[in-house]
């Protein structure tokens, strides 16, 4: 941004209306640089990237099924689940890890496309069908796993590292999954009509989009980027956990949401969702860095979730 | 004539960017249908949302016999006795009538809801606007006509002396019209004063004493309801309208869209019939008729059981959108904001809808094609916007319309399928779609026009089609076809007389 | 909806036998979750047991739902179970499922966690407040007796992170030069060890001494320190699980606070049989909480 003047420039205000979440978190991050002397440092900053990257890739799947209107509850799980698929097939298994890494992905995508028959087909509202997969996928892990962690194989336990002295691989992932997501939504058939479906189900498919088909794509790619994340929080422990990722589903939801995206559909953008997450790791970052007691800071993340989306709303209120 | 039960004096109200009121008066008689007259944006709806409490004035005041009096909320509103019909009805669908009558002030015995009370003022309200409907029956299940007697049984049972009705005879056939019109004339002579709103100029003589014409903001006339209907098209519009309806036939050529025997068991029966490049067809009936069905049924919205459908030839899967759209079909729905328009997205956005996946190349959407393809139509149709990023939700009925057709026009739709195609729109923006459908047929397209207004279906088709209770029972050339001959078909009783 | 009937009555039935069957006493046992090794090492111990024993145990999983217990122990009475081994998710919640077991005649035995406002046949637990003090000598033996430490707490407001912490505290004070820096929630998970750990260092960077009130957090704490685990700064767990033993082996966990959930596990069921046979029990059994460290990692099982 360049400087302005009287701060009355009508377009980086325009700006700032149409990204709340931006403004909310330069505002985070200018009062904890004040509150904390540890907090800006590129090596702090550089640990916010990797504490949102789980969140932020379940958030970007999470992005794809809010904008059609739905919901998906069962990330997490299907995190944990792709994980311990992961590191049984390659231990137990005796699977070589790129195999084992294919089929933890398929093992999301898979998830994904059940919620998407149970929604698309047999007409479940999403919130039921996901309800159900979250119990099944968290169900299916600890089976596998008997209730167990598992070791990461070494190859995949490296997602968990930096690459050079001090970029973390779990950031670069994140960034990766973000960009595949804004393009995915912004410059593909399948994005825009999923902006399409949210926006109205029943004029997208009157004029010739295969609903169905889409809601099919919309919920396997949230499936295949829970298993990714799935993948990258268990490479950060080095081992695949069956309770790992229990109730990120929230934080996922929550992050879309304070990105800027609408839980009535049509509206989120894989930018905002970013920023979301981000919003939720630099809350939390600074909560530890500032000693505030474990009773309040529940209480204070709650505060600063609804006022990040009351100030969206509102600004966008303004500028209607 | 008494004096004025309501009276609006120098109403001015401004929105961002626009001055949606400027200075309006308006006088209201006790005992009078006063027919509020103008285009879409002249502020109608600014004007009665005032007066119903949704806006606050910036300027100006409201008096009512006499007395200023302040409309912060819905509550004053009805406080005051002023009522209100929106076009959308405030009504809970799956709640009984006789629920939706007593919404609010349910009648309470022992702290638990009195039904038969309930019941009863429900049969005496009912009565009133002569309908004769269970009290209850959900509202869900009732005709748009009845829930539309039910609204104005609503607005009696809050002891209304001021009615607003905004365009009630929109969504009416013309036998309902003239029901509504026997209840609306009884309340005046009860003394009510009722605010009527149109876009039906032949309405006006029929029902209207007195005519306030708003354009752009201001009131610029009142005028008794007698006042010729070019003389109120003059005012409304600020210059002569030449002609209503302009059609200018076009040379016909091969049939494109052929329909044949299509059934669907308890919605309409063995329909078939052609339509010619060059030819537009209105297909007429009351509302119920199976227009509509047919309609999505061709265009594979919804399934059928029996019969086929042809385009250009070549027969097209049942129920399948996408193919119909691939063989040069396109369908302009009734409810354009429900179907039609994703109202949250831009007008870019809306008219690139249909040719999404066509403009899709290497897996990537070529946007900037998009784009420069939806500017051309754009401009093609006309559409009054700030730019192809405004959103739909914005627009007038009007230009709405006209993106909901122009996303078959990007997408080079060889016929089209037009379901009330005015529907809300007002008169200048109506003759401008109707010179489209001029110049669609001038290029060899075919229009398929379903319409309950008949004046327009008489003055835009080539050929009518009647249909009543599932059938088509005529057909009439549009050059000899009268309204009364158009009605005596539709009310045809098929049970009876199977007809051709 | 005579199908989904039909399946559902054959999904019970194929999960029912998933919990095995023969002869002799039926003894139920609902275990606050089974989505913690800990609580898992606890279940085989039981099992074990009553297989020794002859009896027959069913066990269920609360899930962390109180109610959800109370639910449990219910079935378990009209079940005619002949004692009920109670791990309860909530020590206070717990006391109206045991009121209605007694009043069948049932005799209820608590493990790992206690009973509060009513009396049960038997409690056997371990003592997590001297653990927390065992856990803050041992950790300040190792930093040489000063220096700054954090804690990584447990979910706020769950009687074990209340017990352990409170034992840290009072262990802690008889080291005047060592000084508690930090205190932070991670909630008892491996992740959020791995996040607040990180977090603590940009803060504190100086910490020569973790305490983790569970292994899981000290697990997330020690990838966070990276090579420092184990050398610089010196990590306390608690739980004594098998991979907090195996990280003691390697020597990145310089102790750990070695509940034996088979162990108590073993004494429950024990219990539960005498109480089936009529036979009297002590009221209390403390299960011996031990450290766990490099030089005697290897008297506990880690299998």
């Amino acid at each position: 941004m360049r400087s302005k003047q009287g701060g009355t420039d009508s377009r980086s205000s325009a700006w700032l209306a149409e990204n709340g979440a931006v403004a909310a978190l330069v505002v985070l991050v200018i009062a904890l640089s004040l509150l904390s002397s540890d907090f800006l440092s590129l090596t702090n900053l550089l640990n916010v990237g990797v504490q949102a990257a789980v969140t932020a890739i379940l958030a970007f799947g999470s992005t794809f099924v809010i904008v059609t209107g739905g919901i998906d509850l069962s990330v997490g799980s299907v995190a944990a689940l792709s994980a311990i698929t992961l590191a049984w097939t390659a231990t137990e298994g005796g699977l070589p890890w790129p195999a084992a890494v294919v089929l933890s992905l398929a093992t999301g995508v898979a998830c994904g496309l059940v919620n998407a028959v149970l929604i698309a087909y047999g007409k479940l509202p999403p919130f039921i069908a996901t309800l159900a997969m979250l119990g099944i996928a968290r169900g299916l892990a600890l089976v596998i796993s008997q209730g167990s962690p598992i070791s990461m194989p070494e190859a995949v336990s490296h997602l968990g590292d930096t690459v050079g002295r001090f970029l973390p691989i779990p950031v670069l992932v994140m960034l990766v999954m973000g960009v595949v997501a804004a393009i995915i939504l912004n410059r593909t058939f399948p994005g825009r009509a999923m902006y399409a479906i949210g926006g109205n189900e029943e004029a997208a498919r009157l004029s010739g989009i295969k609903v169905s088909r889409i809601k099919l794509i919309t919920y396997a790619l949230s499936g295949a980027f829970a298993a990714v994340a799935g993948v990258v929080l268990a490479s950060r422990l080095a081992s695949a956990q069956p309770q790992a990722a229990a109730g990120y589903e929230l934080d996922a939801i929550a992050a879309v949401v304070i990105g800027g995206a609408s839980l009535s559909g049509g509206k989120g953008r894989a930018l905002g969702t970013l920023v979301g997450a981000l919003i939720l790791a630099v809350l939390r970052n600074g909560l530890n860095l500032l000693s505030v007691s474990a009773f309040w800071q529940q209480v204070v993340i709650g505060v600063v979730i609804a006022l990040a989306v009351l100030v969206d709303t509102l600004r966008r209120r303004g500028t209607n | 004539m008494s004096e004025a039960t309501l009276r609006a004096e120098g109403l001015t109200k401004s929105f961002p960017g626009v001055r949606a009121l400027d200075g309006v008066d308006l006088s209201l008689r006790a005992g009078e249908v006063h027919v509020l007259l103008g285009e879409n944006g002249a502020g109608k709806s600014t004007l009665i949302k005032i007066l119903s409490g949704a806006y606050r004035p910036d300027e100006g005041r409201v008096l009512m016999d006499g007395r200023p009096v302040e409309i912060r909320d819905a509550g004053d509103a009805r406080r005051l006795g002023i009522s209100t019909i929106y076009q959308e009805f405030n009504l809970v669908p799956d709640l009984s009538v006789a629920e939706n009558l007593s919404l609010g002030r349910l009648p309470r015995r022992f702290g638990l809801v009195d039904t038969a009370a309930m019941q009863r003022r429900a049969r005496e309200l009912l009565e009133r606007v002569d309908v004769r409907v269970d009290p209850r029956t959900p509202v869900r299940r009732l005709g748009i006509a009845r829930m539309q007697m039910v609204e104005i049984a609503k607005a009696l049972s809050l002891d209304a002396r001021v009615l607003i009705m905004d365009e009630p005879t929109a969504v009416l056939t013309t036998g309902e019209v003239g029901k509504l019109f026997a209840i609306v004339r009884r309340l005046r002579d009860e003394g009510v004063a009722i605010v009527f709103i149109t876009h039906h100029l032949e309405e006006i003589a029929e029902i209207g004493d007195r005519v306030t014409v708003l354009r752009d903001g201001r009131s610029v006339a009142e005028v008794p309801a007698g006042t010729p209907q070019d003389e109120l098209v003059r005012l409304m519009v600020g210059r002569p309208v030449d002609q209503q309806f302009p059609r200018r036939p076009a040379e016909l050529g091969e049939p494109l869209l052929s329909v044949r025997g299509l059934t669907r068991r308890g919605a309409f029966d063995d329909v078939s019939f052609e339509v010619r490049a060059g030819e537009v067809v209105g297909l007429a009936g009351l509302v119920g008729a199976g227009r509509t069905e047919v309609a999505r049924a061709v265009f594979g919205a919804d399934r059928y059981d029996a019969g086929e459908v042809f385009v250009r030839g070549r027969r097209l899967p049942p129920h399948d959108v996408h193919a119909a759209m691939e063989a040069g079909l396109g369908l302009v729905p009734e409810d354009r904001k429900g179907q039609g328009l994703v109202l949250g997205a831009g007008i870019g956005e809306n008219l690139g809808l249909v040719t999404l996946r066509d403009a899709t190349r290497a897996g990537f959407v070529d946007l900037k094609g998009q784009r420069t393809a939806a500017a051309r139509v754009a401009e093609q149709l006309g559409i009054r916007m700030t730019g192809l990023d405004q959103e739909v939700r914005t627009l007038s009925g009007g230009n709405q319309q006209k993106v909901v057709i122009g996303k078959w026009l990007a997408a080079q739709a060889g016929v089209l399928i037009l379901d009330e195609p005015t529907r809300g729109v007002d008169v200048a923006a109506k003759v401008e779609i109707y010179q489209l459908v001029n110049a669609l047929t001038d290029s060899g397209h075919a229009v398929l026009m379903i319409s309950s207004d008949l004046p327009e279906v008489l003055g835009m088709s080539d050929r009518i089609l009647v249909m009543a209770r599932g059938r088509l029972v005529g057909e009439l050339r549009a050059d000899e076809a009268t309204q009364d001959g158009v009605m005596a078909l539709a009310v045809t009783d098929v049970a009876g007389s199977r007809a051709e | 909806m005579r199908i989904p009937a039909i399946v559902m009555a054959l999904a019970l039935g194929l999960a029912a036998c998933g919990g095995g069957g023969g002869d002799g006493l039926e003894l139920g046992m609902s275990v606050s979750t089974l989505n913690n090794p800990y609580f898992v090492q606890l279940r085989d111990g039981a099992q074990e047991q009553a297989d020794k024993l002859g009896a027959t145990l069913t066990v269920t999983d609360a899930q962390n739902d109180a109610s959800q217990q109370v639910n449990q122990v219910q079935n378990f009475t009209s079940q005619n179970m002949k004692a009920i081994i109670l791990n309860p998710v909530d020590s206070d919640a717990a006391a109206p499922a045991v009121t209605a077991a007694e009043r069948v005649n049932v005799p209820v035995i608590a493990v790992d966690r206690g009973v509060n406002g009513v009396e049960v046949a038997q409690t056997v637990a371990s003592d997590n407040v001297a653990g927390g003090k065992l856990a803050a000598q041992e950790l300040a033996k190792q930093m040489g007796e000063q220096g700054q430490a954090v804690v990584l707490q447990g979910t706020p407001g769950t009687s074990a992170s209340r017990d352990r912490g409170r034992g840290f505290e009072e262990g802690i004070k008889a080291f005047p030069n060592i000084q508690v820096v930090a205190r932070q929630p991670a909630d008892f998970d491996r992740a959020k060890g791995l996040d607040v750990m990180t977090n603590l260092l940009q803060s504190h960077p100086d910490v020569t001494g973790v305490f983790a009130e569970n292994d899981e957090m000290a697990l997330g704490a020690i990838r966070a320190l990276g090579s420092r685990a184990g050398k610089q700064v010196k990590v306390v767990g608690f739980d004594g699980t098998p991979h907090g033993l195996t990280a003691v082996k390697d020597g990145t966990l310089a102790a750990t606070i070695a509940q034996q959930p088979r162990l108590l596990g073993q004494q429950a069921v024990e219990a539960a049989v005498k109480l089936a046979r009529g036979e009297q029990v002590e009221k209390t059994v403390a299960v011996p909480v031990k450290v766990a460290t490099k030089a005697n990692v290897g008297e506990f099982e880690t299998s």
